[in-house]
């Protein structure tokens, strides 16, 4: 199938999946017998008649769920996400103000997780056994289990504290007031404004937290790629190349390592989409303003509005990176069809 | 197993990892200096705003911004007691607390060097009421206000209430710029609940004449002030302040540790005390804020009847001492009553003590000689220093020791409301933070009156014989009183409250303020919480 006709069946597959999720989300909401008054009135003014009549008015809670459901369909269709309980903002605001933050530091993660861990992965398999291997394995251990709160906290101290090698928390320091947004990504626009000073310190400021979110997801390739290359690199086809006199390094990335990345590929294009939303606890140790503490503090606060609009990007994003990764499949693997 | 002849070689590779980080290193340290020209003073602090409009706003950071960004006819002093000028140079109040003058200060200009006239005082305290925001309540003794002149407000109450200055100098009854907020849409009349669509504007402007006006403000990000180039009384000793919302106590530990923040406001008291430099200043302030156990007779989950008897022997249960070590490392204070030290009516009360035997007789004459089992639920949060699943942990065991066995069932603060405001649970804890300087408030929260917020929780109002008529009647004597009988007055509806038994006071938390040597002005106060207009640095 032509990959552009295959794209846009998927994308056009989109909105009736969206709907879906806003559906469950909604049906959860209400499921939820929580009076999300509870979240938008003062504890003081929850027994107060008049002041619970007008917040009832002013959030539409006053109608019935069916009709709720509607009215918030239709402004979903017209890019209207709702007001935030608790920020008082347009959630469509809210969201596309983190956003950029979560970007940024998901993807130097999942670069610095990606590259890192399909390297060590591959050298790790070739030298199996070796003590490389049994350090690389230790180290993929560590990432994939220590939990994120505690490195965060433990590479803070020692490189941000003790050493003073790295910048603390934020995304720039903090007297520092960044440029006007052009995409939201500091790294980004501070090189299309050539403000490079701005540049090295947006980077210096993702380095402490993209290796920490990045640790964990290079734990997990670094041994899924050490086991597929050791499985391909036992075939027969790998010692055909050898045998025509395919030197080690074309055989290892040329031959082996493509059909070892498929599994990597799987997960880095899941772990995008999970720390798009669940990246939290490496947001509030670094003090990121990103999507997952926004995700997480709406749900603490019944911040239906908000949480149903972090619900439809977490699906907007699940849906898009599962057509991302099928392509790269097919990029990868000549043999995957797309269909 | 597969051999390879010629390994490839990684050192060039590590090498060149190696080379970037070390370069992208000094230059980000000289970038961050080069940028700070203007230096703001940087606060670190857990924002959790709700709103930034004075007639919605109900937290912490916004009596901070309120303070700094707007201003109320009079101010409380840096003593916590005396009344200073603020928009008002004089005021008076006739013999009973019934009706008050205020002149305001001819000098006083908004934010845009506009007048600030009786007109906009009457605005904003009718908004106030009518837009039914977190702090309605606040001026609703109030009868009648005239303006006879531009400058000049009349004020009768309905009843009498000593405590009217005190919740004058509130930040949410300060005073907005009428014309500019009219024009952007709030509203100040009976249906402004309904037709006040300003709450936006306010998260991006503000209208007030304080020393500083709002800069801008990112939810959950930051909140910065810039100084009121206008101001008419002495100019703000600072250019800008920038809160970082900094929710991690140990995050904003090593903030101030690093010089990323000058003054960090939520750092344990047990992380604090190790933080004490030269370069660094720890300060312990007590506050006004604290911890309660509330205990419901009229609670549905209760499987005996929480009888006075009962309650007084759970309350006996506690190891009030150690509740303060283990919550908040020592830093903190017993407080007797629902009154908290420092206000009017708290001084001289009998501190709390533990007594098993007594716990122990008390419930063997009730007839629980076996103890009791009690269901807690109780908000999963941390407040001002104290979390609360560490607090309901050490009374657990503490009244394990009376055979009062607890079984906690914790929740998030807005599930937990859902229970109090319904079936109630015989057992919870809460915290209470003043919402302005005055005892009545604590009798109107919690004492055993009709209506008040736990008479209904705990459902005593349901249950023979645990209403107090006598608190109220004191209540009113007091807001009648001359302020030297006053203190008296409120002393006895304390020792009521705490025979009620329904309110237990756990633990009064110090403010732990850690603050970098090179900034002065750094204090704790009851109606701004931290002064921001006396904040400057070192010359």
């Amino acid at each position: 199938m032509n990959i552009y006709r295959y794209i846009f069946r998927r994308l056009a597959g989109l909105p009736p999946l969206l709907l879906g999720v806003l559906t469950i989300a909604f049906l959860l909401s209400q499921v939820s017998q929580v009076d999300p008054l509870n979240s938008i009135l003062p504890e003081r003014m929850l027994s107060n008649p008049a002041a619970v009549a007008a917040a009832k008015a002013r959030w539409g809670l006053d109608k019935s769920p069916l009709t709720q459901y509607f009215v918030y369909l239709q402004n979903v269709a017209t890019g209207d996400l709702g007001v935030s309980f608790r920020t008082k903002r347009p959630v469509a605001r809210d969201l596309m103000q983190r956003l950029p933050a979560t970007l940024e530091l998901v993807v130097a993660a999942l670069l610095f997780g990606s590259v890192l861990g399909v390297a060590t992965g591959v050298v790790a398999a070739r030298f199996r056994d070796s003590v490389f291997d049994h350090a690389v394995r230790l180290f993929a251990l560590f990432g994939s289990s220590i939990p994120v709160f505690w490195s965060g906290l433990v590479f803070l101290s020692i490189f941000s504290v003790q050493l003073g090698w790295t910048p603390g928390p934020g995304r720039l320091g903090s007297r520092t007031a960044a440029g006007p947004p052009i995409t939201g990504l500091h790294t980004i626009d501070s090189l299309i404004q050539g403000n490079w000073p701005m540049f090295f310190e947006a980077l210096s400021h993702l380095i402490l937290p993209a290796i920490v979110l990045g640790w964990s997801v290079m734990g997990i390739i670094s041994r899924l790629v050490r086991g597929s290359m050791l499985d391909v690199l036992s075939q027969d086809y790998i010692a055909m190349a050898k045998a025509k006199g395919a030197g080690g390094l074309r055989v290892l990335l040329r031959h082996a390592l493509p059909n070892a990345l498929i599994p990597a590929i799987t997960v880095i294009g899941y772990s995008f989409a999970y720390l798009l939303t669940g990246a939290v606890l490496t947001e509030t140790i670094f003090s990121w303003p990103g999507i997952g503490s926004y995700a997480v503090e709406s749900a603490r606060a019944l911040d239906y509005p908000a949480i149903m609009g972090v619900t439809m990007l977490g699906g907007a994003a699940f849906l898009l990176t599962n057509l991302v990764t099928d392509i790269a499949y097919a990029i990868v693997d000549p043999k995957i069809k797309l269909q | 197993m597969t051999k390879f002849p010629n390994p490839p070689r990684l050192g060039g590779a590590l090498k060149l990892a190696l080379l970037t980080t070390c370069l992208a290193m000094p230059f980000s340290i000289t970038a961050g200096e080069a940028m700070a020209e203007s230096k703001p003073l940087v606060i670190a602090r857990n924002l959790a705003i709700n709103s930034l409009d004075p007639s919605r706003a109900a937290c912490d950071t916004c009596l901070i911004y309120l303070s700094a960004v707007y201003e109320t006819l009079v101010r409380l002093g840096e003593d916590g007691r005396s009344v200073l000028p603020g928009l008002a140079e004089s005021w008076e109040a006739n013999g009973d607390n019934t009706a008050f003058t205020f002149k305001l200060n001819p000098k006083a200009v908004f934010a845009d060097g506009s007048p600030v006239e009786a007109k906009d005082v009457v605005w904003s305290w009718d908004r106030l009421a009518n837009a039914q925001g977190g702090m309605s309540w606040l001026l609703d003794t109030i009868k009648t206000v005239e303006t006879p002149d531009a400058h000049t407000l009349s004020i009768q109450l309905t009843q009498p209430d000593a405590e009217f200055l005190g919740k004058v100098m509130g930040p949410n009854a300060a005073i907005i710029n009428s014309d500019v907020a009219e024009a952007n849409g709030a509203r100040s009349t009976k249906d402004a609940a309904n037709t006040d669509t300003a709450e936006p504007w306010f998260l991006e402007n503000s209208a007030g004449s304080g020393p500083f006006v709002l800069q801008s403000y990112s939810p959950n990000d930051e909140l910065r002030f810039k100084r009121n180039e206008k101001y008419w009384g002495e100019p703000a000793l600072v250019d800008e302040i920038w809160m970082k919302n900094t929710k991690d106590s140990i995050a904003q530990a090593q903030m101030i540790q690093n010089g990323d923040t000058d003054i960090a406001m939520q750092i344990a008291p047990d992380t604090a005390k190790t933080m004490e430099t030269p370069e660094i200043v720890v300060e312990k302030a007590p506050s006004y804020n604290y911890i309660y156990m509330a205990l419901s007779p009229g609670a549905k989950g209760n499987t005996v009847p929480l009888t006075k008897p009962v309650r007084q022997a759970i309350a006996l249960a506690v190891d009030y001492k150690g509740v303060i070590d283990f919550t908040v490392a020592g830093a903190g204070r017993l407080q007797a009553s629902p009154i908290p030290n420092g206000f009017p009516g708290a001084d001289g009360l009998p501190e709390p003590t533990q007594d098993l035997e007594k716990a122990k007789a008390l419930l063997a004459e009730a007839g629980l000689k076996d103890g009791i089992d009690l269901k807690v639920k109780f908000p999963n949060q941390n407040y001002y220093g104290v979390d609360m699943s560490m607090l309901m942990q050490k009374l657990q065991q503490d009244m394990a020791k009376a055979n009062i066995r607890l079984t906690l069932e914790p929740m998030t603060f807005e599930v937990w409301l859902d229970v109090v405001k319904g079936d109630g649970t015989p057992l919870t804890a809460s915290y209470y933070a003043p919402d302005y300087y005055g005892s009545g408030q604590f009798v109107k929260t919690f004492g055993m009156i009709p209506g008040t917020r736990w008479a209904k929780r705990s459902g005593a109002e349901r249950v023979e014989g645990e209403m107090n008529p006598k608190e109220e009647q004191l209540l009113n004597q007091a807001l009648a009183a001359p302020e030297a009988g006053r203190d008296a007055l409120y002393k006895d509806v304390a020792m009521e409250m705490i025979n009620d038994r329904i309110i237990v006071p756990l633990v009064n938390p110090d403010n732990v303020l850690v603050f970098s040597s090179a900034v002065q002005g750094v204090r704790y106060s009851i109606n701004e919480f931290l002064p921001l207009r006396e904040l400057s640095f070192k010359k």
